[in-house]
C-alpha cells in the first residue's frame, strides 16, 4: 500500500511538472492519462463494521484494480469528523467523494453546497439541509436500493419452506421484526410478505416494530412474541437491534433471516440474508465518474442490476427450492414480477 | 514531565508503525499536515487544517477546565462527557423553543442554559459526594450514561426529534448560533477555498476566556484558595474553617458549568442541532488527558487541547495520505495518558498532587502543605 502511494506521489509530481511545462507556454504534447482520485468517507462504524462501510471499501478496492484510480479512505471516529473528512477530499479536487450511510446526509448536503464542482455520492441517503430536506444539488448522486427485491427473495424462501413443511413448526406463520416504520424498512418487509404469500397463499406474516435500531433486547422481545404466536422464521430488518431477533430465533430453535449484509455469523440459526450490495453501488458510482457519465440525482440498485439479492447461510438449500428461487429471481430481473414497495394487506 | 510523556508516546507509536509495516515518517508527516498544516504530501490546504484543529480543540479547553478544577479540590470528574451532553441538550432545547428570538437575547440564553444544565448534572454528583459520600468517580461515570440515554430518547421518538425515522433534533434558531470568525460564504474565496469551509467560530474566544476565568478563580480568589486547600487536605481545610461540603458542591457546580458550556458552544457554533454523533463523542474523556497533560493549569490545558485537537484532525489526513489507520491516533492518545498516569501514580505516592514537583506548589501554601495531605500515608506524628 505504501509502495503504491509513493508511486502515486511520483506520478503526481510528474503530472505537476507536465502541467508546469504546459503552463509555461508550450502548446505541444498530449494530455497525460488522468489518474482519477476517489475519496471514501466511512461513518463511525469504521471499515471493520462487516456491513455498509466494509462493502463500500470492497467496491472501492475493486475499482482501484479495474480502473487504476487512486482511492483513499478516511474513517470517521465521531460524527464531528464527517464534514472535515468530506471537505478535505473536496478541497483537493477529488473526482468523486463518497459518503457511506444516511448518517452523513446533512454533512454531504453542506459540503456539496460549498464545492459545487466536486462530485459526491452517498449510500442510502441524499444531501440534505438541517431539516432533512433533500437539497437536490446537481453534484450529488444518491445510491438507493430496492429493498423489496432482496426482501422478496428471502420471503420466497420462507414461503416455500412453510408450504413444503420444511420449516421447524410448519404452522404457516412467519414473522418480520422491523426497526422503525420508515420506507427502507417497510420496503424489505413488503417484498418479504408479498413473496411469502405468493409461495404459500395460506401463510400468515406477523409484522412488528421495535422502534429501535441499536438495542438487541428490544428486537429480542418482539421476535419472542412472534415465535410465541407459532412463527418459525423471523426476518430481522432492524440493524444492530435485529441481532437480538436472530439470537432469539436461535434460542427458540427456529430460523432467522439477516438483513443488509451477509449475517451468517450473527447466529447459527440464520438461514439466509437479504442483501443490499453496497459494493456494487460504490463500484458503479466510481465507474460512472471514470467514464465521464456522472449524473446528479439518484441511482437505484435492484436485482435487475445485481445491486440487491440474497445469500444462503447456515442452511443446505434443497435443489427444488434452489430452482424455485432462481425462477423468482429471474422473473424479478426480467420484470415479469415486481415486488411492491408498500406492505401488502 | 508532560513533554516526556508526549515524546514517549510518539517514540512507541513510531515503533508500532514499524512493527505493522508502516512508515512512521509518513504517519507523522500526515499528522503534522492534518494538525497544523505543514509537511502536506497531497496539496492539502494549510489554512483548512488549522481551522479544523481549532474547531476540535475548542470544546477540549472548556471540558479540560471542567476536569482540572475538581482535580484541585481532590475530586476526579469523569463525567465531563455527560455534563457536555447535558449542556448540548439544554442549548438545543432553548434554541429550538425560542428560535424566533434575536441573537442578543437568544445567544446568551442558550449558552447560560447549557452552563446551568451542565452545572446541574455535575451538581448531582457533588451533592451526593458531600452528603452521603458517594464516590464522584462512580456517580459521574453513571451520569454519563444517563445523559447519553436521555439524549437518545429526546432525538429518537422524543420531543426534540426532527421527524419520525430520523435521529437528529430540530435545528436551533439562527439567533442561537455563534458566528464564525470568517463569513460563512460559499462565493468568497479565502486562502484558495470557499470561506465557509473555515468553521472556526467565536466559541474559541469564549473557551479561551473560560480558561482565563479558571486561572483567576483558582489563584486570585478566596474560593480558589479553599478549593486548593480542600484538595491538599480536607482535615486541614476543615480545621482552617473551610466548609468542605460547600466547597465540594460548588466546585462540581462550576466544573459542570464549564463542561456544559462546551456542549452549548459545540451546538451553537458548529452543529446547530443534536445528532447521534454525541453517541460516539469522546470529548469529555479526552478532556481528562488534556487536564492531566496540562498539569491542571490554564495555559497547560490550552496547549494540551491544541495537541489533542491536532491529533484528532491529523488522523484523517494521515489515513488518506499514508494509508495508515487513523486508529494510530487513539493509540498515541492512550500512550500519552498511560505515561502520564504512570507518573501520576508515583506523584500520589510521594504525596504530591497532580504530579507537580514540590517546587511548583502554590506559593501561598506553606512548604509543609504537602505533608498535610491525606494522601501522604503516615499519620502526622504527635509533637
Amino acid at each position: 500500500m505504501r509502495m503504491g502511494h509513493k508511486r502515486l506521489r511520483f506520478v503526481g509530481l510528474i503530472a505537476v511538472a507536465m502541467v508546469l511545462v504546459v503552463a509555461c507556454g508550450s502548446s505541444g504534447g498530449g494530455t497525460p492519462a488522468k489518474t482519477f482520485k476517489i475519496g471514501l468517507v466511512t461513518d463511525t462504524g469504521g471499515l471493520n463494521d462487516k456491513s455498509f462501510n466494509h462493502l463500500a471499501d470492497v467496491g472501492l478496492e475493486k475499482a482501484k484494480t479495474d480502473f487504476k484510480i487512486q482511492g483513499d479512505v478516511k474513517e470517521s471516529k465521531t460524527g464531528a469528523d464527517y464534514i472535515p473528512n468530506l471537505t478535505d477530499f473536496a478541497s483537493k479536487n477529488y473526482d468523486l467523494v463518497i459518503g457511506v450511510g444516511f448518517l452523513m446526509q446533512q454533512a454531504v448536503g453542506t459540503v456539496s453546497g460549498t464545492f459545487p464542482n466536486i462530485h459526491f455520492a452517498i449510500i442510502d441517503g441524499a444531501g440534505t439541509d438541517a431539516n432533512g430536506v433533500d437539497l437536490k444539488h446537481s453534484n450529488v448522486v444518491s445510491l438507493f436500493f430496492k429493498e423489496q427485491d432482496a426482501g422478496a427473495m428471502v420471503g420466497a424462501m420462507a414461503g416455500w419452506l412453510e408450504k413444503n413443511g420444511k420449516s421447524k413448526k410448519n404452522q404457516h406463520v412467519i414473522g418480520a421484526v422491523g426497526g422503525v416504520s420508515i420506507p427502507p424498512v417497510n420496503h424489505y418487509i413488503a417484498g418479504y410478505k408479498w413473496a411469502a404469500k405468493m409461495e404459500d397463499p395460506s401463510i400468515k406474516v406477523l409484522v412488528g416494530y421495535s422502534n429501535n435500531f441499536n438495542d438487541p433486547a428490544k428486537c429480542k422481545s418482539v421476535a419472542k412474541a412472534q415465535i410465541d404466536q407459532q412463527a418459525d422464521i423471523v426476518f430481522q430488518v432492524a440493524g444492530g437491534c435485529g441481532l437480538g431477533a436472530l439470537q432469539q430465533a436461535g434460542q427458540s430453535g427456529v430460523y432467522g433471516i439477516g438483513v443488509d449484509a451477509d449475517q451468517k455469523d450473527a447466529d447459527p440459526s440464520v438461514i439466509a440474508s437479504a442483501l443490499k450490495k453496497v459494493d456494487v453501488a460504490t463500484y458503479t458510482a466510481i465507474h460512472n465518474v471514470v467514464q465521464g457519465q456522472f449524473q446528479g440525482g439518484a441511482l437505484t440498485f435492484s436485482i435487475a442490476n445485481e445491486g440487491a439479492g440474497y445469500a444462503v447461510d447456515n442452511f443446505d438449500l434443497p435443489a427444488d427450492l434452489k430452482a424455485e428461487l432462481d425462477k423468482v429471481q429471474g422473473q424479478i430481473k426480467s420484470g415479469a414480477l415486481t415486488p411492491p414497495a408498500d406492505i401488502p394487506a | 514531565m508532560p513533554l516526556g510523556s508526549v515524546l514517549f508516546a510518539f517514540v512507541v507509536g513510531a515503533l508500532i508503525c514499524l512493527v505493522t509495516g508502516a512508515n512512521p515518517v509518513d504517519a507523522y508527516s500526515g499528522l503534522l499536515c492534518g494538525g497544523i498544516g505543514i509537511a502536506c504530501a497531497q496539496g492539502e490546504n494549510s489554512a483548512l487544517q488549522i481551522s479544523n484543529t481549532i474547531v476540535f480543540l475548542t470544546p477540549l479547553i472548556t471540558t479540560g477546565v471542567a476536569v482540572a478544577l475538581p482535580f484541585r479540590a481532590g475530586l476526579f470528574n469523569i463525567g465531563a462527557e455527560g455534563q457536555l451532553i447535558a449542556g448540548a441538550i439544554a442549548c438545543t432545547a432553548i434554541g429550538v423553543k425560542f428560535s424566533g428570538l434575536p441573537s442578543p437575547i437568544l445567544l446568551p440564553m442558550v449558552l447560560l442554559g447549557g452552563m446551568a444544565a451542565g452545572a446541574l448534572w455535575a451538581g448531582i454528583a457533588g451533592l451526593l459526594k458531600a452528603t452521603v459520600g458517594a464516590h464522584e468517580v462512580v456517580t459521574t461515570i453513571m451520569l454519563n450514561y444517563v445523559a447519553q440515554w436521555l439524549l437518545r430518547y429526546l432525538i429518537i421518538g422524543g420531543p426534540l426529534q426532527l421527524r419520525e425515522g430520523t435521529s437528529t433534533s430540530l435545528p436551533i434558531g439562527h439567533g442561537a448560533r455563534l458566528p464564525t470568525l470568517l463569513p460563512s460564504d460559499n462565493s468568497l474565496i479565502i486562502f484558495g477555498l470557499p470561506a465557509s469551509v473555515y468553521r472556526v467560530h467565536t466559541g474559541l474566544l469564549i473557551a479561551l476566556a473560560a480558561a482565563a476565568i479558571f486561572a483567576f478563580l483558582l489563584w486570585r480568589t478566596s474560593f480558589g484558595y479553599e478549593i486548593r486547600a480542600v484538595g491538599q487536605s480536607q482535615k486541614a481545610a476543615r480545621y482552617a474553617g473551610i466548609s468542605v461540603r460547600r466547597t465540594i458542591i460548588l466546585t462540581m457546580l462550576i466544573a459542570g458549568a464549564f463542561a456544559g458550556l462546551a456542549g452549548a458552544i459545540q451546538v451553537a457554533g458548529v452543529d446547530h442541532n443534536l445528532t447521534d454523533m454525541y453517541f460516539s463523542d469522546t470529548t469529555g474523556f479526552d478532556a481528562i488527558a488534556v487536564a492531566l497533560l496540562g498539569l491542571g493549569s490554564a495555559v497547560g490545558i490550552v496547549v494540551a487541547s491544541l495537541l489533542f485537537g491536532a491529533l484528532h484532525a491529523g488522523g484523517s489526513i494521515m489515513q488518506s495520505d499514508a494509508g495508515i489507520s487513523s486508529n494510530l491516533v487513539l493509540v498515541l492518545q492512550a500512550l500519552i495518558l498511560f505515561s502520564i498516569a504512570a507518573n501520576f501514580v508515583g506523584a500520589i505516592r510521594r504525596g504530591l498532587p497532580f504530579g507537580r514537583a514540590s517546587a511548583e506548589l502554590p506559593p501561598e501554601l506553606p512548604p509543609a502543605a504537602g505533608l498535610m495531605s491525606e494522601a501522604a500515608v503516615p499519620p502526622p506524628e504527635p509533637t
